[in-house]
């Protein structure tokens, strides 16, 4: 029975793509063709219901409700395909597959005159399935096949209009130079940042998890005993590991210095930008760190390297978030801004699950519903985007009010997501927001007041950046329509993925779990951060664009992608011309020397030959006396 | 001793007869190989050789003492058979003068002119090997009777070197590459081949006879010149171009392949007896193989058998040549000789090239009967170990009990 549900809920996205991938490799001209990715669409669905019946069937949804379900794999070494339905993979579940859904119904009219349809939409469940694999799997080298899933699906994504030909896929403005370096990037050139920088990630986590295998022989996350495992290797010992591990979702949900491949990664169809680089895949990582810490337990483990590890990503997770919601400031991308604000939210997602290690499950529990808030309103936000660039035909924030006229759903949908995610009170977010404050607050005798101002301070320019988008799509702007028709499709998939917002609000404040968000929202001091944040909602409404070398700095991201685009490259390079040196070493030693040492220590032996029997007789002597002279020697000795 | 005396009448008839016809020594010198086949297990293989060692001198039949060859030939065989029976010193030491003695003839004769420079060289050495080689094996003998480590180690430098000089081995192999390429093909077969054997044999009696606490310890001389030898042999032939060359140097490696055996007789039975068979084995290999690509060079033979000649020496399973290798590793292996014979595989490596280019220096288009005949017969026995040798060990063991 369990196998049939995970056989289906895994391998349906990818049937259902297969017709589409197939006729598409052979007859891709043909209109059936065309017609086939609602398979893969229902493909989705079946997976979501699927999903839906793990939510709803496998006993409670609370805290301690595990379910798990070991089949072998490699028993020798203890390895088994392991999957966990507890409180936060049923949850994630749900959520992955319903956005996936909502994002594929979308995606069947922005994508429908696209040259390669096969490829996206075989890459696209095949994303599914993976984060899928991911999102239940307890099993680390199990959730490794899941990650390797979605670095490929996300570098065949991002790549997908890998001619180049098509500047409205380009991130940055085309033909413009900083130092020499282009600050454009092509689709094919987004894809290469994208898998690299993941790579670079993935590496040190093969590595760490190989080295919890040796020590423990468990890799299941539920099992592995932590508190054993830093005394055996030191408090340094453990810190490594962890950090070895944790880069895998660093890279993967873009902190710095990792960020910039999402930023390029703008250069991918809306759809994939809204499933992968803002809901999903890059909340992979976050997902991940807290299931490590859920079942961990950091907050009873007495370790200084574990310590040492969570005050790193506290701090790592709220610079990443200021600097990411600063460069969506600074943005006129509409998808760079929303990329960038992503990056943000990520990186409040780490702080607050790693403020667990001091307060407890609690700070999960609140950094989990923001991911879940989060991924619903960007989701929103990206759908809308891919929609106006599909109207305006302009990547670049253009718009007004004639526009927001013309697509009332975007304007609409666009509002509730902005207001719900900003943490303006009471909507959606304010709730999480507040419980967040309240997580921060609490981390006063560790780092006094410097998490707290950094959230507030993110949290304000957060709502200005959304503002920003608000008003330069739909508000300020002389854009004037040029009636295109259609996106009935579209406008119902994002007012479906805006509407889960209001549910979300009826959940926190309905069922009595959430009981302590909603009375950290009653807290004046969170009333006082709700203000503000009104404030500069209001307040960038109104004045969405100022001119400043600040903003221009913002908007070029502060100049990181000379790390990737350069340094990065330079080191690549200078490895390769060492290997080049060390190959040229070998081809010289084994072609050039070897043989030449043979060919002269050959000749020499044949120059003895010289036909004089006297030279012979000589030598035969020498070495004669020689020998005898050693030996009698050795024989007195003896 | 009655067969040995009847042989020995009958190749001195032999001799005398062959004024009137060389076809009498010929057929009488046949006849008497056939009579020492009774001598048992190894005898068999060397009359063999010497089965083809006359038929190979019937090419060059129109010589200088056309018919005496035959004779100093069955002379040598009958030496080399009676050595492995005996294992008293100093007939071993006769035997060694009288397998010695006929290739200083032998060396000098040739179809046209007598080759007397050749002649010269190779007697000179010849002589000063014999001297050496007396001389260690008695003052060795004395140092034994004595308990005399000093003497005991100057008669084991004396007989290594008279060995060395015998059959050519470096550093004392000078005379070795100007000989093989200056004197007659076949003739250089004759003592490329039968006539190595004795002065090895008797050298092992010798030593194992005499054999002290010392021995094991002074053996490792013999690891050395033997490391040397393989190494100056091969690295020597692989620029040479003249195949009779090459042929010269590839005995110098050979001889060095078969003094590394030596190294192990100081160890358990079982290893001395592998050790034994290796030698023996190779110096097989080296003797027919030589007189094949003697053959070749004189007459030409077909390429299939020059091929098979070279992989023999080179060493390929289930060649012969891989066995004999194979057997002498195994001996310095479990002697504690693994540097040895990791040194033996890497020659056997290094001698690669100048084996195949042999088979192509002596290619010919028509191939002159006789030659071909013989070199043929020596490709094909080289496929005798086919049949994994162990029962070439028992044959051996059963010898040197």
């Amino acid at each position: 029975m369990i196998e049939l549900l995970l056989a289906v809920l895994f391998l349906s996205p990818i049937l259902g793509s297969l017709p589409v991938a197939f006729a598409w490799l052979l007859e891709p001209k043909r209109d059936w063709s065309r017609r086939l990715p609602i398979l893969a669409v229902l493909g989705l669905f079946v997976s979501f219901l699927c999903t839906l019946y793990i939510l709803f069937n496998f006993g409670e949804l609370n805290l301690e409700e595990v379910h798990k379900f070991s089949f072998d794999w490699l028993p020798g070494f203890n390895i088994s395909f392991t999957f966990i339905f507890d409180y936060l993979s049923r949850i994630m579940g749900v959520l992955t597959a319903l956005i996936a859904f909502l994002i594929g119904v979308y995606g069947l009219e922005y994508m429908k005159h696209d040259y390669r349809l096969g490829w996206y939409w075989f890459f696209f469940n095949l994303f599914t399935a993976s984060m899928l694999l991911v999102v239940y799997s307890d099993n680390l080298l199990m959730l490794l096949i899941g990650w390797e899933g979605l670095g490929l699906a996300s570098w065949a994504l991002i790549g997908h209009w890998f001619r180049d030909d098509d500047e409205l896929s380009f991130v940055g403005i085309v033909g413009r130079k900083i130092a020499g370096l282009n600050y454009f990037w092509s689709p094919s050139l987004g894809a290469w940042r994208a898998i690299s920088t993941i790579r670079v990630g993935d590496m040190p986590m093969f590595f760490a998890i190989a080295a919890i295998f040796f020590l423990v022989r468990n890799l299941n996350i539920s099992e592995i005993p932590w508190s054993e495992l830093a005394e055996k290797i030191g408090a340094a010992g453990i810190f490594l590991i962890l950090l070895a591990f944790l880069l895998g979702p660093f890279t993967k949900s873009a902190q710095l210095p990792f960020s910039e491949w999402l930023m390029t990664a703008m250069t991918g169809p809306t759809t994939v930008s809204a499933l992968l680089h803002s809901a999903t895949m890059v909340a992979a990582g976050t997902y991940i760190f807290m299931r490590l810490t859920w079942y961990m337990k950091p907050w009873t483990i007495h370790s200084a390297g574990i310590e040492v590890l969570y005050v790193l990503v506290l701090f790592l997770g709220l610079i990443s978030a200021l600097y990411g919601a600063s460069v969506a400031l600074g943005c006129r991308e509409r998808k760079v801004l929303l990329a960038a604000s992503t990056m943000s939210s990520l990186g409040l997602m780490f702080a607050t699950a790693s403020a667990g290690f001091w307060v407890g499950q609690i700070a999960i529990l609140v950094a989990f519903w923001y991911l879940v808030t989060h991924a619903f309103a960007k989701a929103t936000l990206f759908l809308v985007a891919g929609h106006l660039i599909h109207e305006t035909h302009d990547r670049f924030c253009v718009g007004g009010r004639e526009l927001a006229k013309h697509l009332k759903l975007a304007f609409a949908a666009t509002i509730i997501a902005t207001l719900c995610l900003s943490g303006i009170p009471p909507l959606t977010a304010y709730w999480v927001k507040s419980a967040m404050d309240g997580i921060m607050h609490s981390l006063e005798h560790e780092f006094g007041f410097i998490p707290l101002s950094l959230l507030v301070l993110t949290s304000a320019v957060y709502s200005a950046f959304l503002a920003k988008f608000l008003s330069l799509n739909f508000l300020k702007g002389e854009y004037h329509v040029k009636s295109h028709g259609g996106g009935r499709l579209m406008g119902i998939a994002y007012t479906a993925m805006g509407s889960m917002l209001l549910l979300l609000l009826f959940v926190y404040l309905y069922f009595p779990e959430f009981l302590e968000f909603v009375a950290e929202g009653f807290l004046p001091s969170s009333l006082v951060v709700g203000l503000v944040v009104l404030l500069t909602y209001l307040l960038t409404l109104s004045k969405p664009t100022l001119e400043s070398p600040i903003g221009k700095a913002l908007g070029d991201r502060l100049y990181l992608a000379f790390l990737n685009d350069y340094v990065v490259s330079k080191i690549g390079w200078s490895l390769a011309r060492l290997v080049d040196y060390a190959n040229k070493a070998i081809d010289i030693f084994c072609h050039k020397a070897v043989p030449k040492a043979f060919e002269m220590s050959s000749k020499g032996i044949r120059r003895v030959q010289s036909g004089s029997i006297e030279l012979y007789l000589r030598i035969s002597v020498a070495v004669l006396l020689v020998l005898l002279t050693v030996a009698i020697a050795l024989g007195v000795i003896m | 001793m009655i067969y040995l005396l009847l042989s020995l009448l009958i190749l001195t008839f032999a001799g005398i007869l062959s004024y009137k016809d060389y076809r009498i020594s010929l057929i009488l010198s046949f006849l008497l190989l056939f009579v020492s086949l009774e001598l048992g297990g190894i005898s068999m293989f060397i009359c063999f050789l010497a089965l083809l060692n006359i038929l190979s001198l019937v090419a060059i039949r129109r010589n200088q003492i056309s018919g005496v060859d035959y004779a100093m030939v069955g002379l040598m065989t009958i030496a080399t058979i009676y050595s492995f029976i005996t294992s008293d010193i100093a007939e071993l030491l006769a035997l060694f003068v009288v397998v010695s003695v006929p290739t200083y003839l032998i060396i000098m004769v040739d179809e046209g002119k007598l080759n007397v420079d050749t002649g010269i060289k190779y007697i000179a050495f010849m002589v000063i090997a014999t001297v050496l080689f007396i001389i260690g094996a008695v003052v060795l003998y004395l140092g034994y009777g004595y308990q005399n480590s000093a003497l005991y180690l100057f008669g084991l430098v004396l007989l290594l070197m008279g060995l060395a000089l015998e059959v050519g081995i470096a550093p004392l192999h000078e005379w070795v590459p100007d000989v093989f390429a200056n004197a007659n093909p076949i003739s250089v077969s004759i003592i490329a081949s039968i006539a190595k054997f004795v002065p090895f044999i008797v050298a092992l009696k010798i030593l194992m006879i005499t054999a002290t606490e010392l021995t094991s310890s002074a053996l490792l001389i013999f690891a050395v010149v033997s490391a040397i030898s393989m190494f100056a042999g091969n690295i020597g032939a692989l620029t040479t171009q003249n195949p009779a060359r090459i042929l010269g140097y590839s005995t110098v490696a050979n001889m060095g392949y078969i003094l590394a055996a030596f190294v192990a007789i100081t160890a358990s039975k079982d290893l001395v007896y592998y050790a034994i068979a290796g030698a023996l084995l190779q110096l097989f290999v080296n003797a027919f193989g030589k007189v094949g690509f003697f053959n070749a060079i004189k007459g030409g033979t077909w390429t299939a058998s020059s091929y098979i000649l070279s992989f023999s020496f080179i060493g390929l399973p289930p060649l012969m040549g891989f066995w004999g290798k194979f057997f002498i590793i195994y001996a310095l292996v479990f002697s504690n000789y693994l540097w040895l014979a990791i040194l033996l595989v890497l020659n056997s490596a290094i001698s690669v090239p100048y084996y195949l280019r042999l088979v192509r220096v002596t290619k010919v288009n028509v191939p002159n009967m006789l030659t071909n005949t013989v070199a043929s017969i020596t490709a094909i026995v080289m496929f005798i170990t086919l049949f994994p040798p162990t029962w070439f060990v028992d044959l051996v063991a059963e010898v040197f009990k």
